[in-house]
């Protein structure tokens, strides 16, 4: 008897909530516009912008190499720059490698500050700083991704095996000693693998840092679109495409060699 | 319960160690632990899992702290040495059941880590070592016989292997004493008995003390003279292997919490 | 092995060392001349210049101090396009969660119909994949016209082609167990995937669609940059208004709702699993 109120008010419980969350999808919907007779009307106009891009305008690919190029660069530099930021304050924010809870904390502080916003307002920024061109865009890059990687190296370093350190501590190695020894070596696919993954991020983030005027191929991406270019929009599209397929498999074959 | 023979100095004596682990409800993972180790004795301490064997090992190169009780190093004690950490623990050499190894380093590279005690920082985070270093390492790599591995991978050997390297590790700190724990419990038994014969050969040879740590009880007939018997964090038995008769053995690997109590009063 | 034999072995080990520490320094040589190189070159190529950061040092330190203190009066303008955001973030995400899971299925090597199909899905995701939301509002915003609506589907797309593909190698990667023996009881194909396949790559698809909903987060606090509604609007507003007060009220806001999605996206995650 009690087990059968148990599950009625289980499920009169189950129907509220879904109830809350079908109320709230509504709310939602209606706050960004979405109803089903914008998204009737929305497709065909999708379908019908991407069907003027053919067929693709080859010859303005001449005009696209330099700031293709150009992008991979800024992607380039925008990780050196995560590294050179990222690693430092990695591993101050790792709780195996750094004992002071003040320093770890601190560290954490400035990865989440530089992670949460957003490459394009910091290229934003630095434009405002360094003038335009790829130069600020690679800092942008570099800042943000910096506060990412650097989340993730200090979580690679937390998932490393302890037994190499204990038993490094055990030889009576000294902290520095463990980390250049036991720590990193066993840190370092990890951070191969994420420098890796976050190029292609970086070449992906670094087409659009030219909307703010921060240098790469977004530029040229704004200026077609908002001149109704659609043959050229296609080739940047497909150039874009082509770029950041053919570093999927370079990393790919990269991370497969350095386990 | 049996002193050993009275007319070596102990290498090592243990005196009422106890220790109590933070969130281990109370009860001491070791109690009131007395034992004496002679210079180049090859002891086991044998014992279920949970017995406390890994922890005595711990307490004794310091990675961890003892409650309470003293544990003595050529009549110097160590428990209450503050000062520098380091230079106790590498007048020990560890080895472990998982082996322990950097797994992406080279054979003699993790050789070479059980130099580092001796040696500044700076200079080997460059993974630069003296040339003398480096002879140490390959002499002791060869007398487990593994240096013909040097310049591969860890990852690359067997069980076996990696533990021979882990021996040579150990033995790279030139100790006086070598604290093995469970050294074989992850390898076959064939494999087992050339690990265990190597430690014991390379520990002779070179007069090192050996506290290892077993839970098998033929190895432990087959490889010491002495056998200390733990069981649920006490010394239940202290003497020569071949005195470990069956009732003996019951009590160390089947004593019920209750009985505890009972032998003390 | 006697001593003599014993000593030869070491010192010809010894060597042997010495020789390979020399051949990986030359390699590391080699390898840190041809990174230096590389960078040297890409970095002369976008004007890498530490002296330009140096003296842009006070702009920025200029651009700083106009913005504070940050004019919270705007906060009470900035509710909307608040919530605008985490609506744009909670439609996009939903899009994409319906949206990808017939497309995981159909570019999964172990459950697609024709491997035609299947190197067609997973070239469309990638196509998805590589193209930037903002790319994709872009696009929106002059196809169905400003406002977040252009947002929701830029943002649908985009994670689309990340959960699909992220869930496409979940399917791959399943214990090959449970579905043997499943067969061998005699199940058809879609009782198959529906009790073999689903039950082992549900955790994981509803962990990586949090965070998803965490990455659109972010993603729409900048959409407005190009008129797809949100926050971003009112940043690139009043920047270009030059009412810096206003616009370091606006990164503030965005903090904030980055930091309650991460930790609100955290907590659930860590409650599921």
């Amino acid at each position: 008897m009690q087990a059968l109120a148990e599950r009625k008010r289980w499920r009169l419980h189950h129907i509220a909530l879904a109830g809350v969350v079908v109320a709230f999808l509504a709310w939602c919907a209606e706050g960004v516009g979405l109803r089903p007779k914008e998204l009737a009307g929305a497709l065909p106009a999708i379908g019908e912008y991407f069907y003027r891009m053919a067929p693709p305008k080859w010859e303005f690919a001449e005009v696209l190499w330099k700031p293709a190029v150009e992008t991979l660069y800024i992607a380039l530099w925008g990780n050196v720059i995560a590294l050179i930021i990222g690693l430092p304050l990695g591993v101050l924010a790792a709780s195996n490698v750094t004992r002071s809870a003040t320093l770890r904390n601190a560290a954490k502080a400035v990865l989440n500050l530089l992670r949460s916003v957003s490459e394009l307002i910091w290229a934003v920024f630095f434009v405002a700083a360094v003038g335009l061109g790829p130069f600020p865009g690679a800092l942008a890059l570099g800042v943000n991704f910096g506060g990412i990687l650097g989340r993730l190296y200090a979580e690679a370093l937390e998932n490393i095996d302890n037994g190499p350190v204990e038993a490094l501590a055990a030889t009576g190695a000294g902290r520095l000693q463990i980390i250049a020894f036991a720590m990193l070596p066993q840190a370092l696919p990890q951070f191969v693998t994420y420098n890796l993954y976050w190029f292609e991020v970086g070449v992906r983030s670094a087409t659009v840092l030219g909307m703010v005027g921060a240098g790469g191929i977004g530029f040229e991406l704004v200026t077609t679109i908002r001149l109704f270019e659609w043959r050229e929009t296609g080739v940047v599209l497909l150039l874009i495409l082509a770029m950041v397929t053919i570093i999927d498999f370079a990393s790919t074959w990269i991370r497969a060699r350095i386990y | 319960m049996n002193m050993p023979d009275a007319k070596r100095k102990p290498m090592i004596s243990i005196r009422g160690l106890s220790k109590t682990y933070a969130g281990g409800a109370g009860v001491p993972a070791l109690n009131n632990i007395s034992i004496d180790v002679a210079a180049g004795e090859f002891l086991v301490i044998l014992g279920p899992s949970g017995a406390g064997k890994s922890t005595l090992l711990r307490c004794i190169n310091r990675l961890v702290d003892p409650s309470e009780g003293q544990v003595f190093h050529n009549g110097a004690e160590i428990t209450a040495h503050r000062g520098d950490l380091r230079a106790i623990r590498r007048q020990f050499g560890m080895v472990f059941q998982q082996f322990n190894l950097v797994k992406r380093l080279s054979v003699l590279n993790n050789v070479l880590t059980g130099r580092l005690g001796y040696r500044s920082a700076w200079r080997s985070l460059l993974y630069s070592f003296p040339e003398a270093d480096k002879r140490i390492a390959i002499e002791c790599l060869a007398r487990v016989n593994m240096d013909h591995k040097a310049f591969q991978r860890a990852d690359t050997l067997s069980g076996g292997e990696q533990q021979r390297v882990a021996i040579a590790r150990a033995l790279a700190q030139q100790p006086m004493v070598i604290l093995a724990d469970e050294p074989v419990a992850s390898l076959d038994p064939k494999i087992a008995r050339q690990v265990l014969g190597y430690l014991r050969q390379s520990a002779q040879e070179l007069g090192i003390t050996v506290l290892c740590n077993l839970h098998q009880v033929d190895y432990a007939r087959e490889f010491s003279e002495r056998v200390v018997g733990m069981s649920r964090g006490a010394v239940v038995f202290d003497g020569p292997a071949a005195a470990l008769t069956d009732e003996i053995l019951h009590r160390i690997y089947y004593r019920e919490p209750g009985e505890a109590e009972k032998e003390e009063a | 092995m006697s001593a003599l034999a014993f000593d030869a072995a070491v010192t010809s080990t010894l060597a042997e060392a010495s020789r390979q520490r020399g051949a990986r320094l030359v390699r590391a040589l080699i390898w840190a001349a041809a990174a230096i190189a590389v960078l040297w070159f890409t970095g002369a190529q976008i004007g890498m210049n530490p002296v330009a950061l140096l003296k842009g040092m006070p702009f920025m330190a200029d651009f700083f101090s106009r913005m504070f203190p940050p004019d919270l009066s705007h906060l009470r303008l900035l509710g909307d396009a608040t919530l605008e955001t985490v609506q744009i973030a909670v439609w996009g995400t939903l899009i994409a969660i319906l949206l990808s899971i017939p497309f995981a299925l159909l570019g999964a090597k172990n459950t697609t119909p024709h491997p035609v199909v299947f190197h067609a899905t997973r070239m469309f995701l990638n196509a998805l994949r590589s193209i930037n939301e903002l790319v994709f509002a872009l696009i929106f915003v002059s196809a169905v016209g400003l406002g977040p609506f252009a947002g929701v589907l830029a943002i649908a797309l985009h994670a689309t082609g990340m959960l699909a593909k992220f869930c496409a190698e979940e399917i791959e990667g399943v214990d090959r167990g449970p579905i043997e023996a499943m067969q061998a009881t005699g199940a058809g194909r879609l009782q198959v995937i529906l009790f073999g396949i689903v039950p082992q790559v549900i955790p994981a698809f509803i962990s990586y669609s949090i965070y998803r909903f965490d990455v659109s987060i972010r993603a729409a606090t900048i959409l407005g940059l190009v008129g797809a509604g949100g926050l971003g609007f009112s940043l690139i507003k009043t920047m270009k208004l030059f009412k810096y007060h206003e616009t370091a009220t606006c990164i503030l806001v965005i903090f904030v709702i980055v930091f309650v999605s991460d930790w609100v996206c955290a907590r659930i995650r860590a409650r599921i699993i």
